[in-house]
């Protein structure tokens, strides 16, 4: 019973997903518009036929705009978990199999970037190292990585004492090894879920940041920067910010439930541990 | 419970709604006491002093206005009248003497003389004192007390901007009290100000709100508003916001997109625009290729359609200008066109032809601060691409960072601007003057620096005029900066609130005066 | 009930926090220096003349060696002397600025926390004891799509919708519960209500797992078994294990939580420190900074220690 109902959720929310991302690998190519070019005759015209989400300020698709946002908003917010993970992962295996001053500092640091509210550490970033897409890749690996870091080393402390670990290292398996084919794959699932979480937590980051005009640089479009101009001309053009809202919001949707289904299919244990 | 549900009923049956929000208990009473103004400052955040010779943001300025004054002001038809001064009379080209109103009161109650006039002006002229306005009184050799109630002001050589500086808008001449500003010392007076205008600030929280309350004692009668209560906004879209939902009264900017929507919300607001005392353009770095060739210059300025940022970046709040100067400081109102500030794309490639750049040009252009602001530089970005096949690039920063490489040169292209200055030296001689600290492009011309000269010292208004316009004229064959447009500035007020006059410099705590909220 | 911390470990605990507490605050002051900016221009704006510049930078001292200036720093904020504003507030002490905005943001992050927690406990404990039924997947879907809104985006609909379309609340502003409680719950219910959206969702998740978790484990089996009522099972069996790993998510979710105190102090007016530390960040008011993220910090930190004494507390097996 309660499988099916994580399934059916997962489900709903791998089809959202595929969507979205078959709408941002593909949709750009589909769409007969540049998501930078203007065209000073069709400004903030409603959405229509051949715009079906309207025009912005410039004369350009709002539909294209959204699709190529979204890509780069993805892209911004996946590279940045991806890295996130890397470290924070090579940190906390580090820690739990080396322990002692290893983890000691390792551990302190991540308790100290942890100890920064999200949002407060990304804005402090981007003001001090400027603005773009890497800086906001680099913002959203820095606030993942002590996620990852505790989730990891938490994972492999556990697994480090089991016996076949204990047997490996017995029989003279190098360190490096052990860390990859004994302790990696066990604590692999939970390290992809929370992937998957951050991610959705990553866009709304780049969102955010982008929406104050912290984010990407134009003319390219993120979500973020898409809504932070539909909010200026909201009176006007209301389609703008309400349709890259809802955008968000699906994509954000399907990420959450996807995760969310996986989660529950696996030992809900591991929450309590994180 | 029930009083919430009265009020959401009758807020839905009145259609606006916020009046309703009269019988809710957060709102104190005080809050919709008649004589109460509420006026934010939108789409700022800082309030750093309100001493006049510290202040430099206009937000400082906006609170300013109202508890100074200074020996002159500017009436409804922005014409030079006296203030604290009664009269002043011109004795020779280097002098001007000032009678000064008797019986001008302080905050603290002390009587405000010739000695305080000398004070004021001459703290602004103290190198040490650095102030950021000392610019503005640099020309001035002495400050001489007659008798208490008469102060003549020497300069150098003839200087024309003397009177339009001891206005009471962005200069810093605002007369100070001597006594006070000795009493609590220069970071003191900046916390706690005290002059002669209609209001005295009563608190201030930084970066938050800063209250003022009547001056019974001022020398224009009592205001008819008791107290001022001014939040201080930073986004220019929640200033919007809140008055709409009755939290405001008075607002000292409006976004420019939601000026026509609020046009039609007559019920609710009424929109004061004209067009302002500002220009906006492009900074370009002479120093540094590409923008080291003329040739190249004038290309990009023919390559983008002025009209086009006008209707795009600021929907239409403001008109393109030919040159630097805004419309209001033109001779006799009356514009001019030049071809070099004109969209035309097959002379733009001409004039490209005969520089030492061509298509495949790189270039970076920063940008910062507000949406429609980047978004200028991104149109004239796009077209100028568009129409040279110059591979120009954006850089989004914010305003400290892009005015710190803009100070050190660090950069190809800006976009700039400066509101609030009223005389056409403050454009014209600090923005394209070698020596003009505003002048963050490099340019350098003896040509220049000689008109410039002769401007300052022309005292005859008219002739000043055109020799401005010459200037502006060979500003626009250098093409140093790109001239774009001029923005109207805009206050928001709700219909209750009577006896707001807009200045084009956009004042603001100067009105409270003769306000009335009803 | 509760078991007694030991002194030693709560004394550990506490030297713990200081050295985050210096790391920090060393991070935050060397990586804010290496940074672009000036306060000066954030001072004197368009009309920083050079003069005036070097004057402002000999008055705060700003040429002095960056390791003289973080002992100066450091030397008086040990002695709770934060210094002054240098930017945002000109010369007015850190402490008094801090004091005055950090009730309004904790209380903004409490009141979002208070409706996350209620409507989490009430939705999540619906969901698991109807599970499988409409009222569960009314429930989990309502819940996935509050996660679904960002808290800047949520904040627009509230004030488009419910504020200026409705008129029921204020589009702008906040009262200061030190001024008036009704006031402040009043105007900081749609701020904090875009806060706590997806807070509210992901505790109803992790509360409706739990819950399902526990509800068929053995002992709550035997205790049914034996008569106890339902609620007594439910509340002494059940919810109380589930528990454990609700709180440890909260404490989680609390960096988030102070996190988006950031925009929505911004969007609605509330002076807090989270638009106190925007504010100084771009104003480059370098002491400020400092404050506001130590203030961050150890508001988290704190949080943090608070979570575990809870769960300690709930599980006295642990330890």
């Amino acid at each position: 019973m309660k499988a099916i109902i994580a399934n059916r959720l997962a489900l709903v929310g791998a089809i959202i997903t595929a969507i979205v991302l078959a709408g941002v690998i593909v949709g750009p190519w589909l769409s007969p518009y540049s998501p930078t070019d203007a065209d000073f005759m069709a400004l903030l015209d409603p959405p229509s036929g051949s715009h079906p989400f309207g025009t912005d300020s410039f004369g350009r698709d709002v539909l294209t705009r959204i699709l190529y946002g979204a890509r780069v908003s993805l892209t911004v917010s996946i590279s940045g978990v991806l890295a996130g993970a890397l470290i924070g992962t090579t940190a906390g295996l580090v820690a739990a199999y080396f322990g002692g001053w290893w983890q000691a500092i390792l551990m302190r640091v991540s308790d100290l970037l942890f100890s920064f509210p999200s949002f407060v550490l990304a804005l402090f970033l981007m003001v001090v190292l400027g603005f773009g897409v890497v800086n906001i890749a680099v913002a959203i690996a820095l606030i993942y990585a002590p996620i990852f870091a505790r989730l990891s080393r938490n994972m492999a402390v556990l697994v480090k004492d089991e016996p076949w670990v204990q047997a490996a290292a017995l029989m003279g398996q190098s360190t490096w090894s052990i860390i990859t084919r004994e302790i990696l794959p066990n604590i692999a699932a939970p390290v992809f879920v929370q992937v998957a979480l951050a991610v959705a937590f990553g866009i709304v980051i780049e969102a955010g940041l982008s929406f104050l005009g912290l984010g990407v640089q134009p003319p390219n479009p993120s979500l973020g920067s898409i809504m932070a101009d539909g909010r200026e001309y909201f009176s006007r053009a209301p389609w703008v910010l309400t349709l890259s809202g809802v955008a968000i919001s699906v994509a954000l949707l399907g990420l959450n439930l996807l995760s969310d289904g996986v989660r529950d299919l696996m030992d809900p244990k591991l929450r309590a541990r994180l | 419970m029930d009083e919430h549900k009265l009020s959401r009923r009758a807020a839905l049956k009145i259609g606006a709604g916020a009046a309703a929000l009269a019988g809710l208990p957060w709102m104190n009473s005080s809050a919709f006491a008649a004589d109460e103004l509420r006026a934010g400052i939108a789409g700022f955040n800082v309030i750093n002093t309100l001493d006049p010779a510290k202040a430099s943001l206009v937000p400082e300025f906006l609170v300013i206005y109202g508890a100074f004054n200074g020996l002159l002001k500017f009436n409804e038809k922005m014409e030079i009248v006296p203030d604290l001064a009664e009269s002043y009379t011109v004795v020779d080209p280097t002098t001007t003497e000032f009678k000064l109103r008797k019986g001008v009161k302080f905050h603290d109650g002390g009587e405000m003389t010739a000695e305080d006039v000398k004070f004021s002006i001459e703290r602004l002229m103290d190198e040490k004192f650095a102030s950021p306005n000392r610019g503005k009184v640099t020309a001035i050799s002495a400050v001489t007390v007659v008798d208490p109630y008469t102060v003549r002001i020497t300069t150098k050589a003839p200087y024309a901007p003397l009177l339009n500086y001891l206005t009471n808008t962005r200069t810093g001449t605002q007369i100070v009290s001597r006594k006070a500003v000795e009493a609590a010392g220069a970071e003191g007076f900046g916390r706690k100000p005290v002059g002669t205008g209609a209001f005295m600030v009563k608190d201030w929280k930084s970066n938050e709100s800063v209250d003022m309350v009547a001056f019974d004692g001022y020398f224009g009668g009592k205001p008819a508003i008791r107290s001022v209560k001014i939040p201080i906004i930073a986004e220019e879209s929640s200033g919007m916001t809140a008055i709409l939902g009755n939290q405001i009264d008075l607002t000292s900017t409006a976004p420019f997109a939601d000026v026509p929507g609020l046009e039609k919300r007559t019920a609710e607001v009424t929109v004061l625009k004209q067009p302002g005392l500002n220009t906006r353009y492009f900074a370009l770095n002479v120093k540094k290729a590409p923008f080291d060739d003329v040739h190249f210059r004038r290309a990009v300025s023919m390559a983008f359609d002025r009209n086009v940022l006008v209707k795009a970046a600021i929907f239409g709040e403001g008109v393109a200008i030919p040159g630097v100067l805004p419309p209001s400081l033109w001779p006799e109102g009356k514009g001019f066109t030049s071809e070099y500030t004109t969209f035309n794309p097959a002379k733009a490639k001409e004039e490209m032809a005969k520089s030492k750049y061509g298509a495949g040009t790189e270039a970076t252009v920063i940008i910062w601060g507000s949406n429609w602001w980047r978004r200028t530089g991104e149109i004239m970005v796009g077209m100028v691409n568009q129409t040279l096949g110059t591979k120009f690039q954006l850089q989004a920063m914010e305003f400290n960072a892009a005015f710190a490489k803009a100070k050190a040169g660090d950069y190809d292209a800006l976009v700039f601007g400066w509101l609030g200055l009223v005389d056409a030296d403050e454009y014209l001689g600090e923005i394209l003057g070698s020596k003009g600290f505003r002048n963050i492009q490099g340019y350098s011309s003896p040509k220049m620096d000689a008109l410039l000269e002769k401007a300052r010292s022309e005292m005859d208004p008219a002739k000043r005029r055109q020799v401005y316009r010459e200037a502006d004229m060979l500003a626009i064959e250098d093409m140093p900066v790109l001239p774009c447009f001029c923005s109207n500035v805009h206050n928001l007020v709700r219909p209750n609130v009577k006896g707001f006059s807009q200045l084009p410099y956009s004042n603001f705590a100067d009105q409270f005066a003769k306000m009335t909220v009803g | 009930m509760a078991r007694a911390i030991s002194i030693g470990r709560v004394s550990s605990r506490l030297g713990g926090v200081a050295l985050l507490a210096l790391l920090g605050s060393a991070t935050v002051f060397f990586v804010m220096r290496a940074g672009q900016g000036d306060p000066a221009i954030a001072v004197l704006g368009d009309q920083a003349t050079p003069e005036a510049i070097a004057a402002f930078h000999k008055k705060w001292m700003l040429d002095d060696p960056l390791v003289i200036q973080f002992w100066r720093w450091l030397s008086s904020a040990v002695m709770g002397d934060f210094g002054l504003s240098m930017t945002v507030a000109g010369g007015t002490p850190i402490m008094g600025l801090i004091g005055s905005r950090l009730p309004n943001t904790l209380f903004i992050g409490a009141y979002a926390l208070v409706i996350a927690v209620s409507v989490s406990l009430f939705a999540g404990t619906i969901s698991a004891l109807r599970h499988g039924k409409f009222t569960d997947t009314a429930a989990t879907s309502i819940a996935v799509l509050g996660i679904s809104m960002p808290d800047f985006w949520l904040s627009y609909v509230l004030v488009y919708g419910l504020a200026l379309g409705l008129g029921v609340f204020p589009s702008y502003g906040f009262t200061p519960p030190a001024q008036s409680l009704t006031g402040a719950l009043y105007s900081g219910f749609l701020p904090a209500l875009a806060i706590a959206a997806p807070m509210a969702a992901a505790f109803t998740r992790i509360l409706r797992t739990a819950l399902l978790e526990t509800l068929y484990r053995d002992h709550v089996r035997v205790a049914r078994s034996l008569g106890y009522r339902d609620a007594f099972v439910f509340i002494h069996f059940v919810l109380r294990n589930a528990l454990i790993p609700y709180v440890t998510v909260i404490g989680l979710q609390i960096r988030y939580l102070l996190g988006g105190t950031v925009v929505v102090e911004r969007i609605f007016g509330i002076p807090g420190v989270g638009a106190l530390m925007v504010d100084a960040a771009f104003g480059r008011d370098y002491p400020l900074v400092q404050a506001c993220a130590l203030t961050f910090l150890l508001s988290v930190l704190l949080v943090n220690f608070v979570v575990d004494l809870i769960c300690a507390a709930l599980n006295p097996r642990q330890n």
